[in-house]
């Protein structure tokens, strides 16, 4: 039997099948603006991979900010308890966890394996992947180089803000008196550790601590969250990928709650078709 | 009683909670004046016994504040600045009265700029103590008599003892018939939704008292027998805070996996929870309900005790709350800027989590254009209790 957990970020989509054993495949791709319709795409796209038909899933569950009205889940479970059971499953001895992701950031308590706990971050960019990104466009570097040139920093600078649009007159204000890059990006990178890490401390940052989302794959920001932390952190192999994980162990569960006519029932439901947004009824919570 | 489209029950709440004013410019062109007022102290039982007809002012989640920001600052609480948009808009042109009253300092200001602004032909600012004992309740006595005696001039009568206190039984049946309808959501899943509860609550705010009556008795009669209850969902939940007055952020909470079951709020049990003592001077047991028992954390409850001790004072309410409705969880609503309920957020969730109660703390921008981000939140804080 084959589950499927698909993760609808507000940047990537990610989808995860896996079996009673192991994680078969994954398939990572940009979201965009309208790529997000084209969910079931990426979900094809990881079923051919495998060789399988949408009839050979047991039980799909959709999570992250797309999660609301896809026509082909068989239930909606937030990423804050897919973070979190993706998390476990990887490292059980982890009770707190930063995910980093394109429009917000959270911090997610794990309790036994229970999701206890959470904050997220309020309207604002700070603190997310998407002022990394404001600041990478600025300064003319790849966002995924950004997180190593910080580590050559030797005089790392100060951004004090907190807003993106004010950090970025920062960055203009530093760039003109000649800072160089390296110093710059390793005061950006303290600067948005510092505001992701005031909030997780809110819910007691307790050891150890595991950070996701695409922010974990920048080093620089993981090394200056570490220093605010005060220890080191976990950062999985692939950071994106462990909500659409948790999604998966999930729909795993499901499968077992309800029998086997029931299971039917619900495939026969499925429709194969773009997903929307806000607009339709809501996949079943 | 006239009821010109004839609904009855739920689908006479739902529809005066979308025409608001509707049943009150219907009266008034029969000729009833119209006194609208601020927050859940200007005391309605007066208004009622001088044939007024008392109407909440409230704000609108749906109407972008656009006017009022020209008078008042945008750090002050976004729901009275959305209530005086609303004024400047002409939205309560029909009032022929307006009570504010000194219910937080946002509703002081807003009082005051309202009867510079609004031309409301009468216009009366009750000021209420912060503390609720001694002297506190013969000064706000007076001022209840201050009040009496500004509106006696709008209606060109004197207000008879007689019809105070049949207004207060009035009221205090309508305090009663709130209860009962609270009382059918301690079953699990509860026999009536929140959307529900609170559009009959807004119902009652909007129409004459023994309408609104009459609505929540058949409200009762009709949710008693029905068939298509809400479903059973993980939490069962208790709101605390700021008011909610717009279905579509109770709908939300409530297809995110959660029951609301009680609201200690503005629009929820604060006003109705506790009946008018029958005191030889109606006025007398008027002001000491209304600056006694109509918990808000505006009014200080002071104790000079310990920490704990003065939670327990403050909190055990809630405490009794959670335990007969069976509730598992709290959500705190903070409207944006409410000052009186956001510094009370760390005590009020201090007393609850050490009860054993999760609580889900959101400050809000009273606006339905920002309802959906919340969806995880709720979604997320469902999946903790289940």
């Amino acid at each position: 039997m084959f589950y499927a957990g698909l993760d609808i970020g507000s940047t990537i989509t990610k989808v995860l099948i896996k079996n009673e054993r192991k994680v078969c495949t994954t398939v990572i791709k940009p979201t965009g603006a309208e790529h997000r319709r084209l969910a079931n795409e990426i979900m094809d796209e990881a079923l051919r991979k495998l060789n399988l038909t949408t009839a050979n899933i047991s039980y799909i569950v959709a999570t992250g900010y797309g999660r609301i009205n896809v026509p082909f889940a068989d239930k909606q479970v937030t990423e804050i308890t897919c973070h979190m059971r993706g998390i476990n499953w990887l490292f059980p001895s982890v009770k707190t966890i930063i995910d980093i992701g394109g429009q917000d950031s959270k911090g997610i308590k794990v309790d036994n394996g229970k999701l206890v706990n959470f904050v997220m971050n309020d309207k604002c960019a700070a603190g997310t992947g998407r002022f990394l990104e404001v600041i990478s466009d600025l300064l003319g570097v790849k966002l995924d180089d950004i997180g190593e040139i910080s580590l050559q920093s030797t005089r790392p600078t100060n951004i004090s803000s907190i807003c993106t649009v004010f950090a970025e007159q920062e960055t203009l204000l530093q760039l003109s008196k000649g800072t160089s890059i390296e110093d710059i990006l390793a005061g950006i990178h303290r600067a948005s550790a510092s505001r992701i890490h005031s909030m997780v401390k809110k819910i007691k940052i307790e050891k150890d601590v595991a950070i996701t989302g695409g922010g974990a794959k920048n080093i620089g920001l993981c090394k200056a969250l570490e220093e605010r932390v005060g220890f080191p952190v976990i950062v999985p192999p692939e950071p994106l990928i462990t909500g659409a994980l948790g999604a998966a162990l999930i729909a795993s569960e499901e499968t077992k709650k309800i029998s086997k006519e029931e299971l039917i029932e619900k495939q026969l439901k499925r429709r194969w078709e773009a997903v929307t947004f806000f607009d339709e009824k809501p996949t079943k919570g | 009683m006239k009821d010109i489209n004839k609904k009855t029950g739920l689908a006479r709440a739902k529809d005066i909670y979308n025409h608001r004013s509707k049943r009150a410019r219907e009266l008034k062109a029969e000729g009833k004046k119209v006194i609208g007022y601020f927050c859940c102290f200007p005391p309605v039982e007066i208004m009622t016994a001088l044939d007024f007809l008392p109407l909440r002012l409230l704000g609108d989640m749906d109407e972008p504040i656009t006017v009022a920001d020209g008078y008042l600052p945008t750090v002050m609480c976004i729901f009275y600045r959305s209530t005086f948009d609303l004024g400047m808009k002409g939205r309560f042109d029909f009032i022929d009265g307006f009570i504010g009253a000194h219910a937080c300092d946002g509703a002081e200001r807003t009082s005051y700029i309202w009867s510079n602004y609004i031309k409301t032909p009468c216009n009366f600012f009750l000021d209420l103590p912060h503390v609720d004992k001694g002297e506190a309740v013969s000064y706000f006595k007076g001022q209840l008599n201050y009040l009496k005696e500004t509106i006696e001039g709008l209606a060109g009568k004197k207000l008879d003892i007689e019809s105070l206190k049949e207004a207060i039984s009035l009221h205090n049946k309508q305090r009663q018939l709130v209860r009962e309808l609270y009382y059918l959501r301690k079953p699990d899943p509860p026999l009536i939704n929140g959307s529900e509860v609170l559009q009959v609550m807004i119902s009652i705010m909007m129409i004459p008292a023994e309408e609104g009556n009459a609505l929540i008795q058949e409200v009762i009669d009709e949710v008693k027998t029905r068939q298509d209850i809400p479903d059973k969902k993980n939490g069962r939940l208790l709101v605390w805070g700021s008011l909610i007055d717009n279905i579509k952020f109770t709908d939300l909470i409530e297809s995110s996996g959660l029951n609301i079951i009680i609201e200690d709020t503005a629009t929820g049990t604060r006003p109705f929870w506790h009946d008018i003592e029958e005191t030889e001077d109606p006025l007398d047991g008027v002001a000491r309900h209304y600056l006694q028992e109509v918990k808000c954390p505006r009014t200080f409850a002071e104790t000079d005790t310990s920490y704990k001790e003065d939670l327990e004072n403050r909190y055990s309410y809630l405490k009794d709350f959670a335990k007969y409705w069976k509730v598992n969880g709290v959500f705190g609503n903070i409207i944006r800027n409410c000052d009186i309920h956001g510094y009370e957020i760390p005590a009020v969730k201090d007393y609850l989590e050490s009860l054993g109660l999760p609580v889900l703390i959101i400050e809000q921008d009273y606006s339905t254009a920002s309802l959906e981000p919340l969806r995880t939140r709720f979604q997320a804080f469902a999946e903790t209790i289940g």
